[in-house]
């Protein structure tokens, strides 16, 4: 019977025991959860974007929960005082307590029926604070990311991306960036739209102004490409139709082979085939360009006319976008506009023996032949400046001492000789000229020049 | 703690417990209706302590003292207590007398309190100078006159009584003497069953002759067999708790207790306890002490020895009430498990 208390006792403190420390490790449990769960909602709003450590940590229970128990198993109730319990539940009157000092055997038919007390534990309660605590961990876990960001003030920048995106878009048609990095802009654009946020604009504002800017860039040296290169055609293109005119007029092979040598230098200069913006001229057209024929030279021109339609519905993109200034449009326009070839075609076709100065020819189309300031503009001379009413200050002039005191060296009544030297090789018609010593400057005439001069010493019968 | 051949075997405690099962079947016998009373009677006996009965006139606390008398074969006394007793006519007194050779000489008289049973009626109508003479020889078992001191005879006890009503009068025992008394028993009315019983039974209400009685060497056995009764620790312990448990501001002290009690029980609250509890084991038959024995006996061993304040008084509390909430609260194994783990008998 002894025999049996003793193992029923022994159930009892082990089950006992159990019960404490499976208690200890709900609790302990209960509370890592909450922690955990905590510490992921804060991690999650607070935007870190890792949480694998933390979601790890939730396994942490496991050994936190053995060393609960192990805590406890520390702090259970003395052996006597469970005996001590079990003697009363068990209504022993004394006689197991008494065992721990004597022999009881004689009392064992004494005592009652040995059985093992029960352990009622009351802990539903404890059981649902674990359940809702492993319920908020999971929560804190699989929250949408759009709830875990409600504190978040997001920075409103769709409309700003949406323009930068139609522009890389845009760029990236008019090839004036390649496909790999309009794609690396576009996702750049769309990385900044959803991590804006209103707590801290100024990382956003800058990449998005950075994207705008080198966008713009992009744009305003295309622009100022596109201006240069319509420019180029179009004096090209004048030049040529100038040269068909002038074949027709008689143009001499070497004057035309001149002219050809001179639009080639033109096409070379637009560097059509360089830069952001690509056009380009049929090869065996270049190739050739002194034996063009007439079919050829018009295939030409309609060659350049595409290039720089082309160049010019770029810009009309760009400028929708406004990308550009209006203004660079209107440069473009300006740089479209053709000169009058007839006059050109008449000059070519006055040289003879190709002594054609291709310096005049390029100042020609430079300046779009005759115009207001060109060789043909009438000169214009206002009234003379109205001295009434002026009133001049006297100044005593010197006395003319001086004057007698100077020599007389002599008087040529020659021509100036000219020497080499006195011909200017830059521009202004006193330049060089020589104070004293019988030398006048000799400057060179252009052929846009000479009218005007020959009009000025016209005046006089006007 | 007595070593490990003190503890009782099963034949050696047998005869005790038998003696106390015929005392109790005797007791039962003559005094219907009052079984627990009688237990806690004999039990005050085995633990040779005092006893304070407390009831209304009539309801057979004379008729009880007698009859334990009888059944043990001692010597029994009453005194009347009124507000004109002396000292000395209790304890005794000094007379001049002639002795045979002519010579006077002051001789010892002594008082009724030389016996083994006392029954002080009404003790609280007697003066404090008359109650504190009662002292001593409840104490000390021996009575100190002219500087003599003379022993009581062995057993002694003293079995009070007084009248709860017709307080006018009456001087309510001091604290200290209270302290003297092992247990206080309320003695209440019987039920009309009993009433019967007593009134068809016996005629003029003559209680009948007991048909056992004890010897005083039985008597001896069953102190003796008292003195081997085993207090477990964790038992010891639990009456420590309790008793300190009735002081206010105590480790384990109940709300009630710091709200009513202006000073708790002394240690000879728990001494008392101890030793009526073993009394209590031996009645049933065990060798050794349980929580279960300590219950049975606290509230009659403390509910006079708690001093409760006005607070209690306005609320009609009692010492009783108190004792009975406290071991309701106090956990007796001391375990101190979790509240919300609870031991369940299978």
């Amino acid at each position: 019977m002894m025999t049996t208390h003793s193992h029923a006792l022994q159930i009892f403190a082990r089950k006992l025991a159990w019960l404490l420390m499976l208690r200890r490790a709900v609790r302990w449990m209960s509370a890592w959860f909450f922690v955990c769960g905590v510490l992921i909602l804060a991690a999650r709003i607070a935007g870190t974007p890792s949480l694998k450590w933390l979601a790890l940590g939730i396994l942490m229970c496991v050994p936190l929960a053995i060393f609960a128990a192990l805590w406890e198993r520390r702090r259970l109730p003395a052996f006597n005082k469970i005996r001590a319990s079990y003697d009363h539940l068990e209504k022993c009157g004394g006689l197991l307590m008494a065992e721990e000092t004597a022999e009881m055997s004689a009392w064992h038919a004494q005592l009652p029926a040995a059985s093992v007390p029960g352990l009622r534990w009351a802990g539903s309660r404890s059981l649902l604070v674990l359940f809702v605590a492993a319920l908020f961990v999971a929560v804190t876990m699989l929250l949408p990311e759009r709830l875990t960001h409600l504190g978040h003030r997001s920075l409103e920048v769709g409309k700003i991306v949406d323009q930068l995106q139609a522009e890389v878009q845009t760029l990236a048609q008019e090839k004036i960036i390649d496909d790999k990095k309009s794609d690396d802009l576009q996702k750049q654009l769309a990385q900044l739209q959803k991590d804006a946020s209103g707590y801290n604009p100024d990382k956003t504002w800058e990449a998005l102004d950075h994207i705008k800017q080198s966008d713009s860039d992009l744009a305003k040296q295309a622009a100022e490409e596109a201006v240069q290169k319509t420019e180029s055609l179009t004096e090209a293109e004048t030049l040529a139709q100038a040269m068909q005119q002038a074949a027709d007029e008689g143009m001499t092979a070497a004057t035309a082979s001149q002219a050809a040598q001179d639009l080639e230098s033109l096409l070379n200069a637009a560097k059509l085939e360089e830069g952001v913006l690509n056009g380009k001229i049929p090869p065996e057209l270049l190739a050739n360009l002194n034996g063009l024929n007439k079919e050829q030279m018009e295939k030409l021109v309609k060659a350049m006319e595409s290039n720089k339609n082309s160049l010019g519905q770029t810009l009309g993109d760009l400028a929708k976008l406004k990308m550009i200034d209006p203004a660079m449009l209107a440069k473009l326009g300006d740089a479209g506009k053709k000169g009058n070839s007839d006059e050109l075609a008449a000059y070519l076709a006055q040289c003879q023996g190709g002594n054609c100065d291709s310096e005049i020819l390029f100042s020609w189309l430079r300046h779009k032949g005759g115009g207001r300031g060109g060789p043909g503009a009438e000169m214009t001379w206002d009234n003379d400046t109205s001295e009434k009413d002026l009133k001049f200050q006297e100044h005593a002039l010197p006395p003319a001492t001086q004057l007698d005191a100077a020599q007389l060296v002599g008087v040529s009544k020659a021509a100036p000789e000219l020497s080499a030297n006195d011909i200017a090789t830059g521009h202004g018609a006193l330049d060089n000229a020589a104070a004293s010593g019988g030398s006048a400057h000799a400057q060179a005439i252009l052929p846009e020049q000479k009218q005007a001069v020959q009009n000025f010493f016209k005046r006089d019968n006007q | 703690m007595p070593e490990a051949n003190t503890i009782l075997k099963p034949e050696e405690l047998k005869p005790a417990a038998e003696l106390a099962r015929k005392t109790l079947e005797q007791l039962d016998a003559i005094l219907l209706g009052r079984t627990e009373l009688h237990r806690l009677v004999l039990i005050g006996i085995m633990a040779r302590g005092h006893i304070l009965f407390e009831g209304l006139p009539g309801l057979g606390k004379t008729a009880l003292v007698r009859t334990i008398g009888q059944i043990l074969k001692l010597d029994f006394k009453r005194i009347q207590f009124t507000p004109d007793l002396m000292p000395g006519d209790v304890l005794g007194t000094h007379i001049l007398q002639e002795t045979s050779s002519g010579k006077r000489e002051l001789v010892f008289q002594p008082g009724p309190v030389f016996t083994n049973i006392l029954l002080a009626d009404e003790i609280n109508r007697a003066s404090p100078k008359t109650q504190s003479a009662m002292l001593e020889t409840m104490q000390e078992n021996c009575v100190t006159l002219l500087g003599t001191t003379r022993a009581l005879p062995q057993p002694f006890f003293v079995l009070a009584s007084q009248n709860p009503i017709e307080l006018e009068g009456t001087y309510p025992l001091p604290e200290a003497q209270l302290d003297r008394f092992l247990f206080r028993l309320l003695f209440e009315s019987v039920d009309a069953e009993v009433l019967d019983q007593i009134i068809s039974g016996r005629r003029r209400g003559e209680l009948p002759t007991p048909t056992w009685q004890m010897e005083r060497a039985e008597l001896e056995i069953l102190f003796q067999t008292m003195g081997r009764i085993y207090l477990p620790r964790p038992v010891s312990r639990y009456i420590a708790r309790l008793v300190s448990a009735t002081h206010p501001g105590s480790a384990e002290a109940t709300a009630p207790v710091n709200r009513y009690v202006s000073f708790g029980a002394s240690p000879r609250a728990a001494i008392a306890i101890a030793e009526a509890a073993r009394g209590h084991a031996l009645l049933n038959g065990r060798p050794s002490v349980g929580f279960e024995d300590v219950k049975a006996v606290a509230q009659a061993v403390m509910n006079h020895r708690l001093i409760l304040n006005y607070q209690a008084r306005f609320d009609r509390m009692t010492a009783a009430k108190l004792v009975m909430e406290l071991l309701g609260q106090l956990d007796e194994t001391g375990l101190n498990l979790p509240k919300d783990v609870e031991l369940a008998k299978a």
